[in-house]
């Protein structure tokens, strides 16, 4: 997506993509400077910022696209049989604990009648398929991964239990919203341009999976396919405005968890006006066709 | 064998190496934005393969 927008940009207002394999690794080159902007689960860039990193949400990554996975014909078939199982979940600063803890409540379980072990989003298919874990909460891909492999399948997904929820947000680095705040903007174009582009439909979505899979994340496109199309809503790319009532969710449900010590503002850790400044945006004019298979073919 | 030969092919056994590394793992953009004025440097944006 970064490629596209830096593609699509006026010189001066490139950017760099840099693929990380975990939440942890991305918290740390955002501390360091090595990385200026980066997408990070909701509740560890919101508990980052009130340990006093500085760094803001700008904008959503997308919808949805979260789910339950477990062992196909295995002992769980609902929610509740989830009680003295272990489920992997990708951190314990993450929107699938989280969600994973209102599966439970929902149904009259507790948070200590389950063993949640933190994994690596790409190590949860395989420890699903070796019975290292008995369940895992996490986005897509890796639920489809276990669907496709034919040893998983979804106890629950998402918006079961969370309507319009989010789970990665785009954060940058506040002196880079202070000193560049224009490529701050042109990078939330892009991504809102992107996801009103992916949402136009399945044929945008099957090309996505082909350049994303082949260029960008090295996974098969046949998985992200199904990732993003079966059903077309299982990850949507809009609204990604960061809308007050969601993170106040978030927030609450962080609190009473205890994964924040102390309430923290909307305003502290999210800045608005980029995610504004982008609301009169179009998707990207950008047919699809045969052929057009090559993200390096994009024309100007 | 003589040991300047074995030397030599040390030698050229690692340059090839060295040459190879560095064109497949060094990120050349990343070298060179480092070395850019601040205003002008590509920003990083960080990303992990999930939705």
């Amino acid at each position: 997506m970064t490629d596209y927008i830096a593609r699509h940009s006026l010189e001066q207002y490139l950017f760099i993509p840099r693929m990380f394999q975990g939440f942890p690794e991305i918290k740390e080159a955002l501390i360091s400077n090595r990385i200026q902007a980066g997408f990070l689960v909701a509740p560890l860039a919101m508990a980052l910022r009130s340990q006093g990193v500085p760094i803001k949400i700008v904008f959503l990554g997308h919808r949805y696209g979260s789910a339950a996975v477990v062992k196909r014909g295995g002992p769980v078939k609902k929610v509740a049989d989830l009680k003295g199982k272990t489920v992997a979940i990708p951190s314990r600063y993450s929107d699938e604990r989280l969600l994973l803890l209102r599966a439970l409540d929902a149904n009259g379980l507790q948070p200590g009648d389950v063993r949640t072990v933190e994994m690596a989003p790409p190590d949860v298919a395989g420890a699903l398929a070796s019975g290292a874990i008995d369940a895992f909460v996490m986005g897509e891909p890796f639920p489809s991964q276990a669907e496709m492999g034919g040893f998983g399948e979804v106890l629950f997904h998402a918006r079961e239990y969370w309507p319009d929820y989010m789970s990665c947000v785009l954060v940058v680095r506040e002196d880079v919203i202070e000193k560049r705040p224009q490529a701050v903007q042109v990078l939330v174009d892009g991504i809102a341009r992107s996801g009103m582009w992916l949402d136009e439909g399945q044929t945008e979505r099957e090309y996505a999976a082909e350049f994303v899979g082949r260029y960008y994340y090295n996974q098969p496109p046949e998985l992200l396919k199904w990732a993003l199309t079966r059903p077309l809503d299982r990850v949507r790319f809009n609204p990604l405005l960061p809308r007050r009532d969601d993170f106040q969710m978030v927030h609450d449900l962080m609190r009473k968890y205890g994964l924040l010590d102390q309430p923290i503002a909307f305003e502290e850790y999210v800045d608005i006006r980029f995610a504004e400044g982008a609301m009169a945006e179009t998707a990207w004019d950008y047919p699809v066709g045969h052929g057009r298979m090559d993200p390096g073919r994009i024309p100007d | 064998m003589t040991p300047r030969k074995q030397a030599a092919a040390l030698a050229l056994w690692t340059l090839a190496i060295t040459v190879l590394h560095v064109s497949l793992n060094v990120r050349w953009d990343g070298v060179i934005n480092d070395f850019r004025p601040e205003q002008e440097r590509k920003l990083n944006v960080a990303y992990i393969p999930v939705t």
